[in-house]
């Protein structure tokens, strides 16, 4: 069995384990759970030092690695043609970076269940099923396969957030769940459309390869996405519609304004390890598809629109932003921050110009770290004293001195202190969004100046919590008794963090690791978009 | 480069190496002393020499290689010699001053990290690395200042500082982004060398065309004010200088070499790194800006009664001076008062923490709360603490510019230029070298009001509290730091001629902008102008402050208590914008809250109220018709069944009915 499949089914078979094994055995679920964790991240990081940054993938099969094709469900529908699903994995450098973040952010999840008391089975079971789906989505390069995973996701995390949530999970768990749903339900038509329009040179049966359908050529004429007949659908150009409607589905996942309402309930009401998994690994899973799917499959209706992302992703940091200031949840704070710091993906990817769509990389990675370690620090606080509201907390600075080191360091490297990976990846989405109007004129300078006004909101709300909940003289809410129950972080907890701190460090003063890795398949990718 | 990476060693051992916090402290002097070694050596094989620079491949991204590296010219290894020299004496006082400290080892550490990033940021060879160190600058300041984190003032001035910083940092930011996008580098010698792609560019036809690309010329504008707005933040002008009278929550020791000598200075040096993208317009909004701030600070230090923000209007104003010269082409003159004023104002500073330290020893040990700050309760001082006394006096007098001191010759660059520079232009820029020599003047004032109100009398704190109190002389460590400091401000340190300031050698090592002509009666009505003036000042000073005889009481007067509030700017602030921001945030949440998520909530009730018809509709229609039919069969069969009865004679019968009926029905429809 190949790299890729074992690392999308590795987790798969642990639950499996898990679920034969007699629930007596519980305290060592957990264990089982990050012995699979560690492995994946061992296999990845083979993947990263083996991966060769030459090949630029996207489009071309012959360009991605680690490639597995077999076909799969095969029926021959007589006057139809061929239904031909296949198994079709490989990576480039988009998908790459992101299988490693998963594998890492998975490991902090892990390291976050510890806290998880009840049903540990259940539990253990459902959290290896979703590292199987997200592990699919970031692999798969076959339409079909891609919806399965993606669809495959929903399950656990309803689940998750249903049964082992806060107060009002359960509102959250199907306000999450219809969201994403809704999304999903017209994505699987326009998948239908791309297939009865796209044929497989090869076989010259309809098919769901997706990098069949980055080829113009293959589009059968007259068909209903076909680029030279431009059809019209409900009156507008059929491919804007589809890229529309593939947009708005990955669009609530990123999330954007004002699709993004589903964020911070599920936030809340998750637990810990869930918030760290949807924070870190499910937005990036909206905006590697626009970038795989959106733009890769409907260049020219991303073209047409890209004023329009830019425009949104701007009011997403902006909205977001100002959302966190009001705050006084911190996790909700935070849940508002991603809003306001995926808005700079959305801008980065919007321009079209490599150091936008690296930016917008950049910062789903550095995101993915840093919002993780985020959530954990919430963790960490809401596991003490089931409290998190910023007025309840004065000065825990002078009783937890270094869990307030770790909250400053996940802080100022969340609002773009440079030596963090955030501030690369903003700087370079900004500056990719400014230098558009000279290179394609996609987008007004305008946009990158409002959007770095965020930069300045985000030092707002972060210092400001800073200054309310750690500085000053100790003043809890629950007085002696919370002063009792807040013990300082512990070795396990460390061990999290440090991990997420070293490598949003390592990645702001040596951005190069990441960007080395993806920069051919961001060139390729501008080409297909915008040749010239 | 080691020099610079020595501090962020100091920073590391500080944090992870456990030993006692004195071991701490004697490595981190170990390692400045060495960093101002290396700056020795480099400053003497580069200063008006070939410059050096060095550079590494950083990131690529598409085509574009972004390389980071150093540079090394006249004007970083001067910087380099200032920020490690004034460092390591600052290093050599925090001994003393910090002693006792529960948190000892995270001071060394933030200022292991602070001198790091200075370094960092004068040698830096490109615009994004300098942007980096400019914010880290920002950063190891905001930890500084929030060292007494218990504080509340402390960390409100922090974050003030911080977000301040932040709205500067937004400039610079932008001033980058305008220079990738035109010249597709940021190097800087590329961009601003002798004949660099920013002195090639040139404004045609309302174009900004350079080699590599071109832009409305409205944005060379543009990129000349944002790089500024950087300046404006980081060394605190006008609008945006209100962080710095808050910054001196921190320490004294960290006021001096951060809200003084040097962090404050980034800004006229990032100025004098960029200099030729600025045009006439921005120049000229340079030099109001300088000439306004620096006048404003001076008025409100006049009435100030807190030591540290006395002189945190003065450092403020000053650097409005250097603004102001580097506005008016004075570039050269600028950094030479950068320079000056680094060592006489990091000396005020200093002896001014010798003071308070005194003085909150006393309040510690006898336990009455007062303001250790509050000039008010101080007096007398000069027999009680004499070194410290003589020390202070000197830096006054550097600071307001008497002959023979550093500030003199640097002081009077900057006014004979604005006065020469005037002399080509009209309108308002007549009146900047006026204002200029105004504020020179005032500065005179408050500067010996303050040295007459904290040195001489009485010390009206035994006076107004009725007690007996002990001070005496700083410590030794504090006390040789303070007359090493003293030498540097006079004038042999920088210029044989003690009245001739074009003969110092800094002025030397910059170009001068030689486009104004040298008038000669400037040069000298001008320092005799001040200087005569200064000295009445400083008498009358003497008379009300040191005599204590009868002075006029201002204090009622509207411009007196609008100087003692700021100006309101700070107030303004907080009341308008920062309140005004935390409402419209507010606002958003619940227009999220309401709309946003009211739709969505509003969409699921719409959905759920259609199925609740459906079901209805369901239940009791497409139910009904379908029992109904069920029902309606059943009672067929029920009527139906009854026919077969078993008997013949009802069979017979029926079959008679159907036959007649038929015959009937036949009959009358009239066809067989």
């Amino acid at each position: 069995m190949s790299l890729l499949s074992t690392l999308i089914f590795l987790p798969l078979l642990a639950g499996v384990l898990i679920l034969v094994m007699p629930s007596a055995w519980q305290s060592r679920f957990k264990y089982v759970a990050l012995g699979t964790i560690v492995i994946q991240i061992v296999l990845s990081a083979f993947m990263y030092m083996n991966f060769n940054a030459d090949l630029a993938g996207v489009s071309d099969q012959n360009k991605f690695q680690l490639v597995e094709r077999l076909p799969w469900i095969s029926i021959d529908l007589g006057g139809l043609g061929k239904l031909q699903i296949d198994y079709f994995l490989g990576i480039d450098g988009f998908s790459m970076p992101l299988l490693v973040l998963t594998s890492i952010v998975m490991l902090v999840a892990v390291l976050a269940s510890w806290e998880i008391k009840t049903n540990l089975k259940g539990y253990f079971a459902l959290f290896l099923l979703l590292d199987t789906a997200v592990m699919g989505v970031f692999s798969s390069l076959d339409f079909f396969l891609f919806y399965i995973f993606y669809e495959l996701m929903l399950l656990p995390l309803y689940f998750l957030i249903g049964m082992w949530g806060g107060v009002r999970r359960e509102y959250a768990a199907i306000k999450f769940f219809l969201y994403t749903l809704l999304g999903s339900v017209f994505m699987l038509l326009v998948i239908i459309g791309l297939y009865f329009s796209v044929t497989d040179p090869k076989t010259g049966s309809h098919t769901f390869n997706m990098l069949a359908m980055m080829d113009p050529a293959n589009y059968t004429a007259g068909s209903i996405f076909s680029v030279v007949s431009k059809q019209m659908l409900l009156g507008v150009p059929a491919r804007l519609l589809g890229f529309i409607v593939l947009f708005v589905a990955f669009a609530i996942k990123v999330p954007v304004v004002p699709l993004h309402t589903w964020l911070p309930d599920a936030h809340v009401e998750a637990p810990t390890p869930v918030s760290i998994i949807l924070a870190g690994i499910l937005l990036k899973i909206g905006g590697y598809g626009i970038l795989r799917i959106c733009f890769s499959i409907f260049p020219d209706a991303a073209v047409q629109s890209s004023w329009w992302l830019g425009l949104i992703g701007v009011v997403s940091i902006l909205y977001g932003g100002l959302n966190a200031l009001a705050q006084t949840d911190l996790k909700r704070l935070i849940a508002y921050s991603s809003v306001s710091h995926m808005g700079f993906v959305l801008l980065g990817i919007a321009s079209v110009t490599p150091e936008g769509i690296s930016g917008g990389m950049m910062q789903m990675i550095s995101h993915g770290f840093l919002s993780s370690m985020l959530f954990f620090l919430v963790g960490v606080l809401y596991s003490r004293v089931h409290d998190r509201q910023i007025p309840n907390f004065r000065g825990l600075a002078l009783l937890m001195p270094k869990y307030t080191a770790f909250v400053m360091i996940g802080f100022f490297a969340s609002l773009g202190l440079p030596g963090f990976s955030a501030f690369i990846a903003e700087a370079f989405s900004l500056i990719g969004a400014f230098t558009s109007e000279n290179v394609n004129g996609f987008l007004p300078r305008w946009m990158a100046v409002c959007g770095s006004v965020g930069i300045l909101l985000s030092a707002g709300y972060l210092l400001w919590t800073l200054q309310r909940m750690f500085f000053g003289e100790t003043r809890l809410m629950g007085g002696e008794e919370w002063k009792l129950a807040l013990t300082d972080v512990n070795p396990r907890e460390v061990i999290a963090l440090s991990v997420l701190a070293f490598l949003g460090v390592l990645l702001g003063v040596m951005p190069s690791l990441a960007f080395e890795k993806m920069n051919s398949a961001v060139l390729e990718l501008i080409r297909l978009v915008n040749p010239q | 480069m080691l020099a610079a990476f020595l501090p962020l060693l100091t920073f590391f051992i500080s944090l992870f190496v456990p030993v006692k916090p004195a071991g701490k402290g004697a490595a981190a002097i170990f390692n400045i002393g060495l960093s101002l070694i290396l700056s020795g050596a480099l400053f003497l094989k580069v200063w008006n020499q070939q410059s050096f620079h060095f550079r590494i491949e950083w990131v690529t991204i598409g085509d574009f290689t972004l390389y980071t590296g150093i540079l090394l010219n006249n004007l970083s290894v001067l910087m380099m010699l200032l920020v490690s020299g004034i460092a390591l004496l600052v290093h050599v006082y925090s001994t003393k001053y910090m002693q006792g400290d529960p948190y000892l080892h995270r001071y060394w550490a933030y200022l292991g990290l602070f001198c790091f990033a200075m370094l960092g940021l004068v040698i830096a060879d490109n615009l994004l690395l300098m942007y980096m160190a400019w914010e880290l600058v920002g950063f190891s300041s905001y930890l500084l200042i929030g060292f007494w984190f218990t504080r509340h003032t402390a960390v409100l001035a922090n974050k003030k500082a911080f977000i301040v910083n932040r709205i500067g940092d937004l400039g610079f930011l932008i001033g980058i982004m305008i220079t990738l996008t035109q010249f597709h580098t940021l190097d800087l010698t590329e961009l601003f060398g002798s004949n660099g792609l920013v002195a090639n560019a040139v404004v045609k036809g309302g174009m900004w065309q350079s080699q590599a690309g071109m832009m409305p010329a409205g944005w060379l504008t543009a990129a000349g004010i944002a790089f500024f707005l950087g300046a404006v933040a980081k060394s605190a002008q006008f609008p945006l200088h209100t962080w710095l009278p808050d910054a001196m929550e921190g320490p004294t020791s960290v006021s001096s070499l951060i809200h003084a000598a040097t962090m404050v200075a980034a800004g006229v040096f990032l100025l004098a790194r960029i200099y030729p993208l600025f045009g006439d317009d921005v120049l000229l909004i340079i030099a109001i800006t300088g000439a306004f701030t620096a006048f404003m600070a001076a008025t409100i230090a006049l009435v100030q009664n807190d030591i540290k923000r006395i002189l945190a209007f003065s450092t403020i104003s000053q650097l409005g001076f250097m603004m102001l010269a580097m506005g008016t082409g004075a570039q050269a003159a600028g950094l030479f008062h950068l320079v000056t004023h680094a060592f006489f104002k990091c000396l005020l500073f200093l002896a001014a923490g010798a003071v308070i330290h005194e003085m909150a020893h006393v309040k510690d040990k006898q336990g009455i709360a007062f303001d250790p700050q509050d000039i008010r309760l101080m007096g007398g001082l000069r027999k009680r603490m004499p070194v410290t006394f003589a020390t202070m006096v000197i830096a006054s007098l550097a600071l307001t510019g008497l002959p023979l001191m550093s500030g003199y010759l640097s002081k009077d660059s900057i006014l004979i230029n604005a006065f020469e520079w005037a002399e080509g232009h009209s309108g308002l820029a007549k009146l900047i070298p006026y204002s200029a020599l105004l504020t020179s003047w005032l500065t005179a004032f408050y500067i010996s009001r303050l040295i007459f109100k904290v040195f001489f009398g009485e010390l009206r704190l035994e006076q107004e509290l009725l007690v007996h109190v002990h001070i005496h002389e700083a410590p030794s460590a504090m006390k040789y730091v303070l007359v090493v400091l003293a030498v540097f401000c006079f004038f042999p340190a920088f210029s044989l001629n003690p009245f001739l300031f074009e003969d110092a050698w800094i002025l030397k090592g910059f170009p001068v902008t030689d486009s104004m002509t040298r008038v000669n009666l400037f040069h000298t009505i001008i320092p005799l102008a001040v200087n005569l003036i200064a000295m009445l000042l400083i008498f009358i000073a003497w008379l009300w402050y040191g005599k204590q005889q009868r002075k006029p009481d201002f204090s009622a007067s509207g411009l007196f208590r609008f100087a003692e509030g700021q100006w309101y700017i700070d107030q303004f602030y907080t009341n308008v914008l920062v309140s005004g921001f935390v409402s419209v945030s507010r606002l958003v949440y619940r227009f999220d809250r309401v709309v946003v998520d009211g739709l969505v909530n509003i969409f699921a009730r719409a959905a759920k109220a259609l199925s609740v018809m459906a079901a209805w509709t369901d239940r009791n229609i497409v139910d009904r018709i379908v029992n109904g039919a069920a029902y309606l069969t059943g009672q067929g069969g029920r009527f139906f069944g009854h026919f077969q009865t078993g008997r013949l004679q009802h069979y017979f019968v029926t079959m008679l009915l159907v036959v007649l009926a038929f015959f009937i029905y036949k009959y009358y429809s009239g066809t067989i």
